[in-house]
């Protein structure tokens, strides 16, 4: 006798499926002007729940078949779902792919020596005349010399 | 007062200084040698494979002495204005 009970369909791939996304795409926030994660890890944990997610869904599909239909979209979800994992993965990774320890670098208490640099006019600009300030401003008491990666 | 260094061209720094309207000063190392000297080049570290400067601050007093520093372990994360401020107590 044929079984005539129309099988379920499972929403779990494509849930998973956005998650996964969601993760991955949460790692291009700092670029819109979203200061930068507080939880660096938070998009690869979303995308790693997302194919979890998705893994559940291909188990009922395929584990379940008497249950559960949508074996080609199920696996289609899970092919992209496996991409963003493996784009939030890499983008982990390289975001904590720096140089190790800069030992070299100046330590507190130590003193740096004077440099000259141009400035986003062209000028050269020293260390000294930084700290002697511009015209009709107080000299600065500090500076603070943030080196960042470049706008590119 | 802050000063920016990266080894972007001025003109780049320049666009992003007024987009952003920051009044500081940006300074532009794109020999990377005074990256190079502070030991911060990061080798091929930007999309393109060329050498940039990882992400790292500095608080120098009058004297030139660093009294703070912060390296980060990841380029999504900077230290946040409170932690800035405590270092910045150090030469108040």
């Amino acid at each position: 006798m044929a079984d005539t009970t129309p099988r379920k369909r499972t929403l779990a791939p494509w849930m998973g499926l956005l998650l996964t996304v969601l993760g991955a795409l949460s790692n291009g926030l700092p670029f819109i002007g979203f200061p930068a994660a507080p939880v660096p890890w938070i998009g690869l944990l979303l995308s790693l729940i997302g194919f979890v997610v998705v893994l559940l869904g291909l188990w009922r599909v395929f584990g379940q078949s008497t249950v559960y239909r949508g074996k080609l979209s199920g696996s289609i979800a899970a092919a992209f779902s496996f991409l963003f994992l493996a784009a939030a993965m890499l983008y982990f990774w390289g975001a904590r792919h720096i140089p190790a320890e800069s030992t070299a670098a100046p330590q507190v208490g130590q003193r740096v020596p004077d440099f000259t640099l141009p400035d986003s006019t062209g000028h050269s600009v020293s260390l000294t005349q930084l700290f002697s300030g511009s015209a009709g401003k107080e000299p600065p008491k500090g500076l603070l010399l943030v080196f960042y990666r470049g706008y590119w | 007062m802050p000063v920016a260094i990266s080894v972007d061209a001025p003109e780049v720094s320049e666009n992003l200084r007024r987009k952003r309207g920051y009044t500081f000063p940006f300074l532009s190392d794109p020999k990377v040698d005074l990256i190079r000297r502070y030991e911060l080049l990061h080798p091929r570290g930007s999309p393109d494979g060329t050498d940039i400067s990882r992400p790292a601050e500095f608080l120098i007093d009058r004297s030139g002495t660093v009294r703070w520093e912060n390296f980060t372990e990841d380029i999504r994360v900077r230290p946040r204005a409170d932690e800035l401020l405590a270092g910045a107590h150090v030469i108040r």
